[in-house]
């Protein structure tokens, strides 16, 4: 999954899958704002056939800063 | 044969527009842009060709509408063309202005046609470029700037000898992936899910204006129902005008910064300020909808293939007077999320479920102001450091009542352009709005802990 997840943050910046690491914020090393941030999520939820709950996860979710937090929460919704 | 493929929700958003205005005019995208250097005129046209081939969204054309109205886009063969030569020279910069804006006003009439067009021009004070109009279904604001970029970017390979320019994404495999993911079950479903429940938790949405209750309380006149909560819309006179408004890069250091520190986009703060007038001048209503336009150009194919990537969504909210400013704007912003999240849902189709619950009359509307927020485009390449007539020109009809476009200039500034429809609005009019919207703005912003109420109160 990790490897999926970095491929498709790799679509959104100029950083290629393998030189993605898990320390990388998504705002300021990925470059990413907070609109690319909710497409993000809704491509997620249709790679990984998931349905986020913004409302729910609100805390969770304001609390993702890398994209080691990222995958951490993804994988809470996948398993 | 080219393959043919079905409308994008973008691009359907503005071929319903021209087929409900009965104008293409509606649906215009002009723009000019010149440096102040003499131009190799056969290398800026070879640079453009180079351009149609590149670009591939600047080769669209639309097919001829069947029994249902509906029409396909294509891609044409590239094929090199010669592009007019317009001498400018002999006028002031504002004449020559005055001349390209009526360029803008032409329209591409005809099916299976090209729907793009240059000039070259050479205008006042040694300023020498390109003009191009086209239809806004082949690209829109950003893609423009991105094409502008790259036009310079191989005329000065042409030139000077630099690397050309990298490559777009090829605008038909983007195409696909936006076809797909539109078409996608789940997420049309998620999309629904979330519109529905707006819906449900508020009831039919009410009419708001800039000048204030009389405009909903005609309608409802003129429809003998005393209930109605849209308000008619203009179809007749389309004419457009533009006020333009630049804050002050001092005090557009101050707002930017305001949304760094509270982690707000500038989008949020805009429609908060908006809302926060229209709820004002409309004795305080507290359900208030305005359309934004969001632009899905977030994975770099998606920024750099062309396309017109635009869509317009109601963002609407209930704020009671008694919420502070921060937490209006967070309730902006959790609205606004999810609208991201499904952002590539059909706009019609919320505007559709709407009309099918409530019954909502032809020709009607929740909404009269339209927001765009531009932040800084991005770019592949350098551009030059030489002084640049950029200007875009609006296309003369406007499907919109208010439309206010708010861009960041080179010198820091914030640009607030208004668009609005001189069949019931003024320059007066805009001046007041404007001149609200900044006393709300920085009133918020100084104490964000004010209520919405107080800053009504005021300002």
């Amino acid at each position: 999954m990790e490897k999926r997840f970095k491929e498709i943050i790799a679509g959104y910046c100029t950083l290629s899958a393998d030189e993605i690491t898990n320390d990388m914020t998504f705002r300021d090393d990925l470059g990413l704002s907070s609109f690319d941030l909710m497409t993000l999520l809704g491509d997620l939820e249709d790679e990984f056939d998931v349905e986020f709950d913004l409302g729910a996860d609100e805390h969770k979710l304001s609390g993702i800063q890398t994209v080691g937090d990222a995958i951490d929460f993804l994988e809470d919704y996948v398993n | 044969m080219e393959k043919r493929y079905p409308l994008t929700a973008a691009q359907n958003m503005h071929y319903q527009w021209i087929r409900s205005y009965a104008t293409q005019q509606v649906s215009g995208l002009s723009v000019v842009a010149a440096f102040q250097a003499d131009v190799d005129v056969n290398l800026m046209k070879k640079s453009i060709n180079e351009e149609y081939r590149r670009y591939s969204c600047l080769r669209l054309r639309f097919t001829k509408p069947d029994k249902k109205g509906v029409i396909s886009q294509y891609v044409s063969e590239w094929k090199k063309q010669d592009f007019p030569e317009k001498d400018l020279r002999d006028m002031t910069m504002d004449e020559a202005d005055d001349v390209m804006q009526k360029w803008a006003y032409e329209t591409f009439d005809g099916d299976d046609i090209p729907m793009s067009e240059f000039f070259i021009v050479h205008l006042p004070d040694n300023y020498n470029g390109f003009f191009v109009h086209m239809d806004h279904r082949l690209c829109d604001s950003v893609g423009i700037a991105v094409m502008v970029n790259d036009i310079m970017g191989v005329y000065a390979h042409y030139k000077y000898g630099t690397g050309l320019p990298q490559e777009h994404t090829d605008y038909e495999k983007v195409l696909e992936q936006d076809l797909k993911r539109e078409a996608n079950p789940k997420r049309l479903a998620r999309a629904k899910k979330f519109w529905d429940s707006q819906l449900e938790l508020y009831g039919e949405p009410v009419y708001s204006d800039i000048q204030g209750m009389r405009v909903l309380e005609e309608s409802r006149r003129r429809h003998k129902n005393p209930d109605l909560k849209a308000a008619d819309i203009e179809k007749k006179d389309l004419q457009v005008l533009v006020k333009d408004y630049a804050l002050e890069p001092e005090n557009t250091a101050r707002v930017i910064e305001f949304c760094k520190e509270k982690q707000v986009s500038p989008t949020n703060l805009l429609l908060l300020v908006i809302r926060t007038y229209l709820s004002k001048v409309c004795d305080g209503q507290e359900d208030i909808t305005v359309e934004n336009f969001i632009a899905r150009r977030s994975t770099q194919d998606e920024i750099f293939s062309g396309g017109s990537r635009t869509l317009c969504y109601p963002c609407r909210t209930v704020i009671p007077a008694d919420t502070t400013f921060i937490d209006a704007v967070r309730k902006i912003q959790d609205v606004q999320n999810h609208i991201y999240m499904n952002g590539s849902y059909d706009p019609e189709l919320v505007r559709d479920e709407i009309r099918k619950r409530y019954g909502t009359p032809e020709d009607t509307s929740y909404v009269s102001c339209y927001l765009t927020y531009q932040p800084p485009l991005p770019t592949r390449n350098a551009t030059s450091g030489l002084p640049s007539h950029i200007k875009w020109f609006a296309n003369g009809a406007a499907t919109k009542k208010m439309y206010l476009t708010v861009s960041h200039l080179p010198d820091g500034a914030l640009n607030f352009s208004y668009h609005y429809q001189n069949a019931h609005l003024t320059e007066k009019d805009m001046e007041i709005l404007y001149y609200y919207m900044m006393r709300i703005l920085f009133r918020g912003i100084e104490d964000p802990q004010r209520t919405v109420g107080e800053i009504m109160a005021l300002v």
